[in-house]
């Protein structure tokens, strides 16, 4: 009764129709069932149907329904839960209940053939039912099923609430042989039964394909098909415009792009396959832009910093370019001699070779007489800012020894015009690398040892300026303008002393001492603001004893300007920082001490003009040199009062006068009109090199450096010119301070005979009348 | 600024600097004392020269950078600054 409805829910009566038709030839036709029997049968009748052999093929349903509800309910169980159920749950349900093993088999089958993959699904059978032209057995069997569906489901429940907890017996039971694929064979063997009627119904059939072709029976006929019209159609794109990209991918440019997206820097001399690999997987996950480079405006970059520091570089390589030979020189490197450095290589290596030559010569000549000293002009420090002015002092940096200060400033009072201090680099001898305006001419220089980029400037108008070279502002740190007891005389001496042992509460440590006209020998340091305090006063003394010895008549005593004699130079002792001398402008060397300032402790007197250098021998401590404008040099002894060696070449005061840093017996002193550079050890009478200045220019300061054996000498003209000195070879031992002692005992010894002296002395002294 | 055109002369002033360039960082001259048809020879070649020089530098040490490039032949030198946005050209001849 149940079934009644969907059997008509399909569509059975085509399916009817066209299988009852064809009922005989087709094997495979389903059995029809005729509506009406349905409802009052209880399972379906089957035609028989019958193949060609006799063979009983009718196809038995799938499911015929037993009139027990618990068949159904069990039916129902399979049907609806796929889920749940495998084949072999299904299997044992249906044997519970049901005797023919058979509906199992035919079920499955069914499940089979119809394809479906889903048993439990409704809608599929509903589809394959619409679909499915084919025998209605099918259909028969998909309505039986959804059928079959709808009560399972119920049942279903039943169960779950009912017999949860029920034993259930499983019997487990060998089923039928399923024949899922059944293709006859269409050859026989020879040996069966059925060859027989095989092999006579092939040979009918080649008969009968013989008698075809003249029989009237059979009629060749043509057919024509629909060629569908063809038609041409043409699309036209775009043309696909191919574009190559391509990119480089260097060791630098992958670092660069991990900089530039922050991704913090990567170790990348370790492994950089490791880093590839995690940066592509970073970039996968992070879209990576690459940082677009903006233009910079060409003015922009004009006054960036960065031009401005590669212009200075540019400058001093061209410079070292231009210079190189004397630079090289000066740094006493090996130099290639009257060599145009362009040349091409072998004639450079020929060239080598060949003054290696000339040097193995020249050293072979040696063995027979010394070459001659002599000086080579390196090249003069100068630019436009400096010409005219005149060169008062020089000082090296004492940190670094290629940094030169230079002070320019005129000597005489009427022509005073506004100083300039300049710091000269080495490697560039054409632009100071500092310059510095001072209100007045600069007359003294010095640079402080403790803060190396300090210096310390003395002025005509008697002012004292710190400058700070690090720094590039023109304006001094200090300046000592505001303070009461400033110098109000030309400042001659500025130096930096560094006092080891504390006097009496003062500070340890670098002081600023300087010696002005005004007669006083002044302490600067920093208190509120610059400050000086007074080391000593130099007071005007009598020559008596001088008077005395020449037997003149006494002068008469005139009034004096000031009690005080202008100090113009000072120097303290290279290892006691207590002692110094100082010179005045009248002649005298006074040896003072800064534990006294009221006395001196020595006077020496021999000088018959105004002193304008006194150096401490850096060999000897007990020997200083002076000099003055009476034309002479003298050489002292700290004992000893008159001085053990007097030096004079030409009538012209003698400006500047120093020892030479790297022998013991040399110095070099400056007059007017030419630079001279004397050899104790080898003349006590002459010096040993001799160099004029230019014409209508003056020599005013000389220089020392410290490290190489060259010399600067400043003129009248702003020039600071550097010479080397060439084959000296004053003194193998040059440290050797004993070799000063010889000529000094060869003075004492000459002293006693003084043929040649005697008249030196007498000349000298003769002078002065 | 001034410093910089003081710095200017004093170079092209300098013995034997034939011309100063300063290009830009796509190799369009900026600033030049030579010629215009050398300017751009000049511009062209030296800046594929950096490119490549400071390309083999950093590939040895992506740390590293090229700070200086000289290039002397027979006829004269050339002395060039390069940094991220310009190249700063000398070229020279000591021996004049």
């Amino acid at each position: 009764t149940e079934m009644a409805p969907t059997v008509t829910r399909s569509q059975p009566n085509r399916a009817y129709l066209g299988c009852s038709g064809t009922g005989a030839s087709c094997p495979g036709c389903a059995s029809h069932k005729s509506p009406s029997t349905a409802k009052s049968e209880t399972y379906i009748s089957l035609s028989q149907v019958l193949d060609e052999n006799g063979k009983d093929v009718t196809p038995r349903p799938v499911y015929q329904p037993d009139p027990a509800a618990v068949q159904s309910k069990h039916s129902k169980i399979f049907a609806s839960d796929t889920s749940g159920g495998t084949m072999s749950d299904f299997y044992s349900t249906t044997y519970q209940t049901t005797t023919n093993a058979s509906f199992a088999g035919a079920f499955t089958r069914s499940l089979f053939g119809s394809g479906s993959v889903s048993i439990g699904s409704q809608s599929i059978m509903e589809s394959m039912s619409e679909e499915i032209e084919d025998p209605s057995s099918k259909r028969d069997n998909s309505i039986s099923l959804s059928d079959v569906q709808v009560k399972r489901e119920e049942v279903k429940e039943l169960i779950q609430e009912e017999m949860l907890d029920d034993m259930v017996d499983l019997y487990l039971v060998e089923s039928d042989t399923l024949c899922l694929l059944d293709m006859p064979a269409i050859s026989v063997s020879v040996d069966s039964m059925e060859a027989e009627s095989v092999k006579e119904r092939n040979s009918r059939y080649t008969e009968l394909c013989k008698n075809r072709t003249g029989n009237d029976k059979y009629m060749g006929r043509s057919m024509q098909t629909f060629n569908g019209a063809s038609k041409t159609k043409e699309v036209q794109s775009e043309a696909i415009t191919m574009a190559d990209a391509a990119t480089i991918a260097n060791n630098w440019d992958m670092y660069d792009s991990f900089c530039s997206a922050g991704q913090g820097e990567v170790d990348l001399s370790t492994d950089t396959d490791k880093a590839m690999s995690s940066s592509s997987s970073r970039m996968e996950m992070e879209p990576f832009v690459v940082p677009s480079e903006s233009k910079p405006d060409p003015e922009l970059i004009l006054q960036s910093e960065e031009f401005q520091q590669h212009l200075f570089v540019m400058e001093r390589i061209i410079l070292e370019n231009i210079y190189q030979p004397k630079l090289a020189a000066y740094r006493q490197l090996p130099t290639l001699e009257g060599m145009v450095l362009l040349k091409c290589w072998n004639h450079v290596t020929e060239q080598l070779s060949k003054q290696k030559r000339l040097r193995r010569e020249e050293s072979s000549l040696d063995e027979e007489g010394p070459p001659t000293p002599a000086l080579e002009r390196l090249w003069s420090f100068s630019c436009e800012l400096t010409t005219g002015r005149n060169v008062s002092s020089m000082a090296w940096n004492k940190r670094n020894p290629d940094l030169l200060a230079v002070g320019y400033g005129q000597f005489a009072f009427k022509d005073q015009k506004p100083g300039l201090v300049c710091c000269w680099s080495l490697k560039n001898p054409s632009w100071p690398e500092r310059i510095f305006t001072c209100q007045s001419g600069v007359t003294a220089l010095d640079f402080s040892a403790s803060s190396a980029s300090m210096l310390a400037v003395g002025m005509h108008d008697g002012t004292i300026a710190t400058y700070n070279v690090q720094s590039r502002e023109k304006t001094p740190v200090i300046d000592s303008s505001d303070c009461v007891h400033k110098h109000t005389s030309p400042v001659w001496q500025v130096r930096w002393i560094n006092h080891e042992r504390a006097l009496s509460g003062e500070d340890k440590g670098e002081a600023l001492i300087s010696v002005s006209a005004d007669g006083r020998i002044s302490k600067w340091f920093l208190r509120k603001g610059l400050d000086c305090i007074d080391l000593m006063k130099l007071k005007r003394t009598r020559n008596d004893r001088f008077k005395r010895q020449v037997g003149e008549k006494e002068r008469k005593s005139e009034a004096l300007i000031s009690r005080q004699a202008p100090g113009l130079c000072f120097d303290f002792h290279p290892t006691d920082s207590n002692i110094y001398l100082a010179g005045t402008e009248e002649g005298h060397i006074h040896k003072c001490s800064c534990s006294y300032n009221e006395q001196f402790l020595e006077t020496y007197q021999a000088h018959k003009g105004p002193l304008y250098r006194i150096t401490w021998s850096p060999f000897c401590s007990d020997v200083f040199l002076s000099c003055s404008s009476d034309w002479t040099i003298q050489l002292w002894r700290q004992d000893l009062f008159t001085p053990v060696l007097g030096f004079m070449s030409t009538q012209r005061a003698v400006y500047d006068v120093m020892w030479s840093p790297k022998w013991a017996t040399v110095f070099g002193a400056v007059n007017e009109g030419r630079m001279e550079i004397w050899d104790l050890g080898a003349s006590i009478l002459d010096p040993t090199i001799v160099n004029p200045a230019s014409p209508g220019v003056k020599l005013t300061s000389l220089l020392f450096a410290t490290e190489t054996d060259c010399v600067l000498v400043g003129d009248s003209d702003g020039q600071v010119s550097v010479y080397q000195l060439k084959n000296f070879t004053a003194g193998e031992g040059t440290q050797d301070v004993s070799i000063l002692q010889p000529p000094m005992r060869l003075v004492k010894s000459m002293s006693a005979d003084r043929r040649r002296l005697g008249l030196f002395w007498f000349y000298i002294e003769n002078k002065n009348v | 600024m001034a410093e910089v055109e003081e710095t200017l002369k004093r170079i092209q002033s300098q013995k034997g600097v034939q011309g100063i360039i300063i290009v830009n960082a796509e190799g369009i001259p900026i600033k030049t004392t030579l010629d215009n048809s050398s300017t751009v020879q000049y511009a062209g070649l030296i800046h594929q020269s950096v490119m490549k020089a400071r390309s083999t530098v950093r590939d040895i040490d992506p740390q590293n950078d090229l700070t200086f490039l000289r290039i002397r032949s027979k006829k004269n030198e050339i002395m060039i600054a390069p940094d991220k946005d310009y190249f700063l050209i000398v070229i020279q001849n000591p021996s004049d």
